[in-house]
């Protein structure tokens, strides 16, 4: 299984590769909402200035002392994109079933899994490409990201593993979401539902501490807090997390594993149902 | 011959009302080429989906290769080829890495793998072409290399769905002089669909005519031809006496049609008739202007046997969306 998998997720990433310029428009979205939202919805300009000392402890309070928004917003954004490039990439695997290529993949001896998991190995794969890149041009923005002297190798793949994680589980569902639509309109109108909450009922943006209560309730059980909440720790802290932090750091990675994995099941499910025969 | 493709009554009924295969039945046998010849919607990619294992079966069963199409999914996909209606090569990749991927989905490896897709390409002449990326080529390059797609793996038996949708007059016949060489050469067993009369004609051994989700007739198209059709010759004659009865008494002549001055005149064999015809006519002292007769077409058995022509139903052809993107691929 694992020789068709690896096949099919390569044909994929090579169509892919050959077409560099496709990563671009996901480029854009994380650069405007880093560089354009970062700087007109910055906390710290929202409040007046006679209250500059009450904003810069309300900075220090709510947004896991952050010394710019910007660094408070790159994690959020890196998830938003993985959300919804996650979501948007099954177009792919829709115009393959559309196209006849899914039917030349089903009456080949090729394993019903492979087909599932090369899907949800594609879509991964291009995410996590796209989060690196946000994550670098994060740093470039003035004003930008700004990772403390102590953050190290290991802090950059311990803030990855949290993306690769949330990304893994969203690709698990999305994969099986996209093998199970029969039209592209179909899938639109599904992901455009699910992502605008996923998005807003987070702190991808803002701290759930300033959200109403029934929000912020939502807010702390969205798998996208967790992954923000374990890479912030890093991209703050960096290697200097106090045992209260890292405490924090493992609660969300271990709440990211359950996530993957329960999606993972219920998607391999639904996918297996998607490719019965008709 | 042993049979290689079994199929009693098989049926497929979709959302649980409409009947896109009533209870069809037949056999293919091993070395065989075997078309279903229908307009579009009769059923015959239900049929060939049912086959590959695309489709469930809703009642009846069938065996591949001997093989239980139901029971044994697994074993029928490896000891078939499937070459879809649509073309499903990837535009972004080169025809030898299409090759390849297929190649790898059938678990053959290395250095055989190579040289069977160094085979096959050259068999349908895109060698050459091989390195190119299959968007730059043309719609009958994009139908040979699909065809090769399906082989990699030797399968026992090939289904083709279709296999010159939308090409040219020139392009269909080379197609047909490929899947003549790979049935003859390599005993190839093929399972084929088309709605072009002419291409079951000259390529299927037996064919059976399908329409509304069942077999009509059945049989190779001489014997459909001689059952259904029978020759007909044209004469147009200088005015005169009607001749319609002295027509109908020649021995053979089963009807006897006229127009003003033409008659058109219905027969198992022209060819012994036709001095009958000529002396009759001459010895009333009328002159022939026009005489010609043909021999029998699927067209005429088509029309005999599903009471339409299939030119009408090409004019009624889906133009779905989908369906030109599809055309647009193929030019």
């Amino acid at each position: 299984m694992l020789e068709e998998t690896a096949a099919l997720t390569f044909r994929a990433l090579r169509k892919w590769v050959r077409n560099p310029a496709s990563v671009m428009p996901g480029l854009f979205t994380a650069m405007f909402y880093l560089a354009l939202f970062g700087s007109s919805f910055n906390p710290a300009n929202l409040i007046p200035a006679a209250y500059a000392s009450a904003a810069s402890s309300f900075l220090k309070a709510d947004f896991g002392g952050a010394p710019t928004y910007i660094t408070y917003l790159t994690s959020g954004v890196i998830c938003i994109i993985l959300v919804f490039n996650m979501a948007f990439g099954g177009i792919d695997l829709v115009l393959d079933r559309q196209l006849g290529y899914l039917n030349s993949l089903l009456t080949a001896p090729v394993p019903r899994a492979a087909i599932y998991l090369s899907g949800v190995a594609q879509n991964l794969a291009k995410v996590l490409l796209l989060a690196v890149l946000t994550f670098i041009v994060a740093l470039f923005i003035p004003n930008g990201l700004q990772l403390p002297a102590s953050f190290g190798v290991v802090d950059f793949l311990g803030t990855f593993v949290a993306f690769v994680l949330l990304g893994l589980g969203l690709s698990f569902v999305f994969t099986a979401l996209a093998l199970t639509v029969r039209s592209i309109d179909s899938l639109v109108a599904i992901v455009n539902f699910l992502t605008l909450p996923i998005m807003f009922m987070s702190n991808a943006f803002f701290p759930p501490s300033i959200f109403p209560g029934w929000l912020r309730d939502v807010a702390d059980v969205n798998p996208v807090t967790k992954a923000n909440e374990a890479a912030r720790l890093l991209i703050v802290n960096g290697g200097a997390l106090t045992s209260s932090e890292l405490g924090t750091y493992e609660a969300d990675i271990a709440y990211l594993v359950v996530f993957a994995a329960v999606l993972g099941l219920i998607g391999y499910l639904a996918a297996k149902r998607a490719l019965r025969p008709e | 011959m042993a049979d290689i493709i079994q199929a009693e009554g098989l049926t497929k009924v979709y959302h649980g009302k409409v009947k896109a295969v009533d209870h069809i039945s037949f056999h293919v046998s091993e070395g065989e080429i075997f078309g279903f010849l229908g307009p579009n919607g009769a059923g015959k990619t239900t049929t060939i989906k049912m086959l590959n294992t695309l489709a469930s079966i809703t009642e009846g069963r069938a065996t591949v290769a001997g093989h239980d199409v139901a029971k044994e999914p697994g074993a029928v996909r490896k000891s078939i080829g499937v070459v879809p209606q649509e073309l499903t090569a990837d535009d972004e990749l080169s025809g030898t890495e299409n090759m390849m991927l297929m190649a790898r989905l059938h678990h053959v490896r290395g250095s055989a793998a190579t040289a069977k897709i160094g085979e096959l390409l050259r068999l349908v002449d895109l060698e050459d072409a091989s390195r190119r990326k299959v968007k730059t080529f043309s719609g009958g390059m994009r139908r040979r290399l699909q065809l090769v797609m399906g082989l990699l793996h030797e399968p026992k038996v090939l289904f083709l769905d279709e296999p010159t949708l939308g090409l040219d007059v020139q392009t269909r016949s080379k197609m047909w002089n490929y899947i003549k060489g790979l049935n003859k050469d390599r005993g190839l067993t093929v399972f084929m669909t088309t709605h072009y009369l002419d291409e079951a004609d000259s390529l299927c051994e037996r064919i059976a005519i399908v329409d509304h989700g069942t077999i009509k007739v059945s049989g190779s198209p001489a014997e459909l031809k001689a059952a259904h059709g029978g020759d007909v010759v044209t004469l147009k004659l200088s005015g005169g006496a009607d001749l319609t009865e002295f027509f109908s008494g020649i021995e053979g002549v089963s009807e006897v049609a006229r127009e003003g001055d033409v008659y058109r005149i219905k027969l198992p064999r022209a060819e012994r008739a036709l001095p009958a015809i000529v002396t009759g006519v001459v010895q009333k002292n009328l002159e022939i202007q026009e005489i010609s007769f043909s021999k029998p077409t699927l067209d005429q058995v088509f029309l005999d046997v599903v009471g339409r022509s299939m030119r009408d139903e090409e004019a009624s052809e889906s133009d779905s969306a989908w369906e030109n993107i599809r055309m647009e691929r193929a030019r």
